[in-house]
C-alpha cells in the first residue's frame, strides 16, 4: 500500500493523505472560527443591567402589592425611591405581602438594577419580609398614581426583571419564551419605547390601576402600538390601558 | 471492518482525527467568548449562560454544514474521503454540542418558574399560526431529536440490525432536521440579531450545501455506455479498464453495478456497499478483495462475501470477454453468490 494513495481508514493513512487532511483540516478550523468571530463580534448590544445575587441585604421601607409587588424605600441612594420585588425565579411576590401592604417593613434580597431602574430578587423561603417596628410610614407612602396625558405609543411589552438586568440579551423574538413565562408568573410587565431620536422610556403596565396578568401574553415581546394613560407614580412611569388598546403592528 | 460492536472503533487516524476536531472545537468556543465579551459596547456584556448559548448553537450549526458537504466533496475528489471515513465522530460531536446550546436554552429560558420546561418550551409563545412570529424553538427541538436518533443508532451495530434500508432512511433524515435548523435561524435569531452577517451566514451555508448537492447528484445522473448484446451490457474493451479498479454501469433498471479488473480477473458486483451505501465502484482491489472507499468494507471477488469472520454480502454479475470486450449481465445473482470471474486470454473468453 505504502506507495499507492488509495485511502483506508483501517490501513496506514497514505502520506499524500496525511498533508492533504493537514491542510485541509487547519484550512476548515481557521474558516469556521473566523466566521464564529465574526459572527460574535457584530452581535447587538446586550444591555447594561446587573444584578448582584451574591449581595444579599436588608431593604426598608413601605410595601405595596397593588398594582405590583413593590417598596419605598431611601435605601437605594438616599432618596425616596421604588423598587419593584420578585421571587429568585420567575415569579412576583404580590400575593405573598398580604396583610404587610402599606407598612413599614424590612425586606431581605439583592439588587437587579439598570439606570435608575431597581427591582429587589427576594430571597427564598418565608423569612423575606417582615414587619418593621422602627419604621414609619412618614415621607414613604406610596403616592396615588397621577396623569400625565393620554399617549398612543409604539414598542415592546417585556419583563421588568430579564431587563433590569437578570438576562442579557432580554428582548425581542429570542427572548420572547422567557418573558411570557415571567410575565405569566406575576413578573410587572414593562412597555419599552424608543423615539426617532433613539431616546427611550420605560413605563409598568397596569390595567385600570391593577396589574396586568395573562390577558398580556399574545402581546409579549413583539412590535405593538398601546393607547392608554401615562402616569406618574412616584418615581416610576405607569402605562395604564386595558388589553383591548394594544394592538400589534 | 465491522465485526466486534463491542469494541469502541477507534485507530489511530480516528484518534488523531478526533484530537485535531476537539481542539478545533475548543478554539471556536473560546474565540467566540472572548469576542462576545470584547466587542460588546462600555457597561453592556452577555450572562455567560447566553454566550455559551449562541457559542455552541452556530458552532453545531456550521458543523452540520460541513458534514452535509463531506459527501459531494468526497465524490468531486476521493483527497476527501478521509472526511467520511469519519463523519461518524464529526456528528456524534455535533449532536452533542447541540445538546448543549438546547439544554442551556431550556435552563435558562424555560427553567426557574413554576411550568415545566418542556412544557413552556410548547406553549410559552403560542404563535402557531404565523410565520414570523412563530415559536422557532419548537423546530430546533424537533431537529435535535432527529440528531439524536441518528448519533444514537450510528454506530454500525445498527446499522447491521436496522438492515441497510432503514438505517439509509433513518440517517437521511439529517436534512430534514437541516431544513428545521434553518427555518429556526431564520425564525429565531434572525428576528433579533439582523445584521448583515447572520443572514450572509445562514445564506452562505444553505446555499453551498444545496449546490453542491445539486451539481454531485447530476454528475452520477450521467449514463454509461449502454450498448449491448443479446441483454449483455458492453462495460469497456479489456485494455481500458485500468487494473485493480472499477468501472461502473449503470443499466436503465437496477442498481449500479462495478466492474472489477484484478490483473488478468474481471469480475462485477453491486456497486452499493452493504455497510452504509458507499460507492464500491469507485474502490480498489486490495489483496484480491473489491475494497470500500469509504470505510474500508471488503469483499471477495469471485462472491461478493466479505472474508472471514465477516458476513457481508453483496450482489454479484456474470461477466464475459468477446473479441476484447467485456460484457456483463445486468440481472443480479443473489448477494454473496460464487460467479466465477472472466479470464482475460482463459478459455471463457470467446470470439
Ligand atoms: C431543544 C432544542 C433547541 C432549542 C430549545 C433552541 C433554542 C434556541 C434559542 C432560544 C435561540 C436564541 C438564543 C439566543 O440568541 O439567546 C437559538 C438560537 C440558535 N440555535 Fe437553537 N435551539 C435548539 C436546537 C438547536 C440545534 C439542534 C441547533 C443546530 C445544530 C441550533 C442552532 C441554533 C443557532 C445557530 C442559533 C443562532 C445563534 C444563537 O442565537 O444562539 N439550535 N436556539
Ligand atoms: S465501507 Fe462504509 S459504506 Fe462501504
Amino acid at each position: 500500500m505504502s506507495k499507492d494513495d488509495f485511502f483506508i481508514g483501517w490501513a496506514e493513512t497514505p502520506e499524500v493523505d496525511r498533508r492533504f487532511m493537514l491542510g485541509a483540516g487547519l484550512s476548515i478550523i481557521t474558516g469556521t472560527t473566523a466566521v464564529g468571530i465574526g459572527i460574535s463580534a457584530r452581535q447587538r448590544p446586550v444591555g447594561s443591567g446587573t444584578w448582584n445575587m451574591g449581595e444579599i441585604r436588608e431593604w426598608r421601607g413601605i410595601a405595596t402589592s397593588e398594582p405590583y409587588g413593590m417598596i419605598r424605600t431611601l435605601d437605594l441612594d438616599g432618596t425616596e425611591r421604588t423598587a419593584l420585588l420578585a421571587c429568585q425565579g420567575k415569579c412576583g411576590v404580590s400575593a405573598k405581602i398580604g396583610a404587610l401592604a402599606g407598612k413599614p417593613v424590612v425586606v431581605k434580597g439583592s439588587l437587579i438594577h439598570r439606570g435608575r431602574h431597581a427591582m429587589i430578587a427576594v430571597v427564598d423561603g418565608l423569612d423575606w419580609i417582615r414587619e418593621d417596628p422602627d419604621g414609619s410610614i412618614d415621607g414613604l407612602a406610596f403616592p396615588q398614581p397621577e396623569p400625565i396625558m393620554d399617549v398612543s405609543l409604539n414598542g415592546e411589552i417585556m419583563d421588568s426583571k430579564c431587563w433590569f438586568g437578570a438576562m442579557r440579551p432580554a428582548r425581542g423574538k429570542i427572548h420572547k419564551s422567557c418573558a411570557s413565562l415571567c410575565i405569566r408568573g406575576g413578573l410587572p410587565p414593562a412597555f419599552y419605547v424608543r423615539d426617532m431620536k433613539d431616546q427611550t422610556a420605560l413605563m409598568i403596565m397596569t390595567s385600570g390601576g391593577y396589574g396586568h396578568n395573562k390577558d398580556l401574553l399574545p402581546f409579549v415581546a413583539e412590535s405593538v402600538s398601546i393607547t392608554g394613560q401615562l402616569q406618574r407614580f412616584g418615581d416610576l412611569f405607569l402605562l395604564d390601558a386595558p388589553v383591548s388598546a394594544i394592538t400589534r403592528l | 471492518m465491522s465485526h466486534d460492536y463491542k469494541m469502541v472503533q477507534w485507530n489511530p487516524f480516528k484518534k488523531r482525527f478526533d484530537v485535531w476536531m476537539l481542539s478545533g472545537v475548543a478554539l471556536y468556543l473560546v474565540s467566540f467568548i472572548t469576542l462576545t465579551y470584547a466587542t460588546q459596547p462600555e457597561g453592556n456584556s452577555f450572562t455567560p449562560i447566553q454566550a455559551m448559548i449562541r457559542a455552541t448553537g452556530t458552532l453545531a450549526f456550521l458543523m452540520l454544514n460541513f458534514i452535509l458537504c463531506i459527501g459531494p466533496l468526497a465524490r468531486f475528489s476521493h483527497r476527501f474521503r478521509p472526511f467520511l471515513y469519519n463523519r461518524r465522530h464529526i456528528g456524534v460531536t455535533t449532536f452533542l454540542i447541540a445538546l448543549v446550546h438546547g439544554g442551556l436554552v431550556l435552563l435558562w429560558y424555560h427553567g426557574f418558574s413554576e411550568t415545566n420546561a418542556f412544557v413552556s418550551l410548547f406553549i410559552s409563545n403560542p404563535r402557531y399560526d404565523s410565520i414570523s412570529g412563530f415559536p422557532f424553538e419548537v423546530l430546533g427541538f424537533i431537529a435535535l431529536i432527529i440528531m439524536f436518533l441518528m448519533a444514537a443508532t450510528s454506530h454500525d451495530f445498527w446499522n447491521a440490525n436496522l438492515g441497510p434500508g432503514i438505517w439509509k432512511a433513518l440517517h437521511m433524515s439529517v436534512y430534514v432536521a437541516y431544513g428545521l435548523l434553518v427555518a429556526h435561524m431564520a425564525l429565531g435569531a434572525l428576528q433579533f440579531e439582523k445584521r448583515p452577517i447572520f443572514f450572509l451566514v445562514l445564506g452562505t451555508g444553505a446555499g453551498t450545501v444545496i449546490l453542491l448537492h445539486l451539481v454531485s447528484s447530476i454528475a452520477s445522473l450521467r449514463i454509461s455506455d449502454r450498448i449491448g448484446h443479446e441483454g449483455w451490457l458492453r462495460v469497456a474493451e479489456v485494455r481500458e479498464l485500468e487494473d485493480k479498479r472499477a468501472k461502473i454501469i449503470r443499466p436503465v433498471d437496477g442498481d449500479a453495478i462495478a466492474v472489477f479488473r484484478d490483473g488478468d480477473r474481471i469480475a462485477a458486483v453491486s456497486n452499493i456497499c452493504r455497510h452504509q451505501g458507499g460507492p464500491l465502484g469507485e474502490g480498489k482491489v486490495v489483496d484480491g478483495c473489491i475494497t470500500c472507499p469509504w470505510h474500508g468494507f471488503q469483499y471477495r471477488m469471485e462472491d461478493g462475501q466479505s472474508p472471514p469472520p465477516f458476513t457481508e454480502k453483496i450482489a454479484t454479475y456474470a461477466t464475459r470477454i468477446m473479441n476484447g470486450t467485456v460484457y456483463v449481465n445486468p440481472k443480479p445473482n443473489p448477494p454473496g453468490t460464487p460467479q466465477a470471474p472472466s479470464e482475460v486470454g482463459g478459455s471463457n473468453e470467446q470470439g
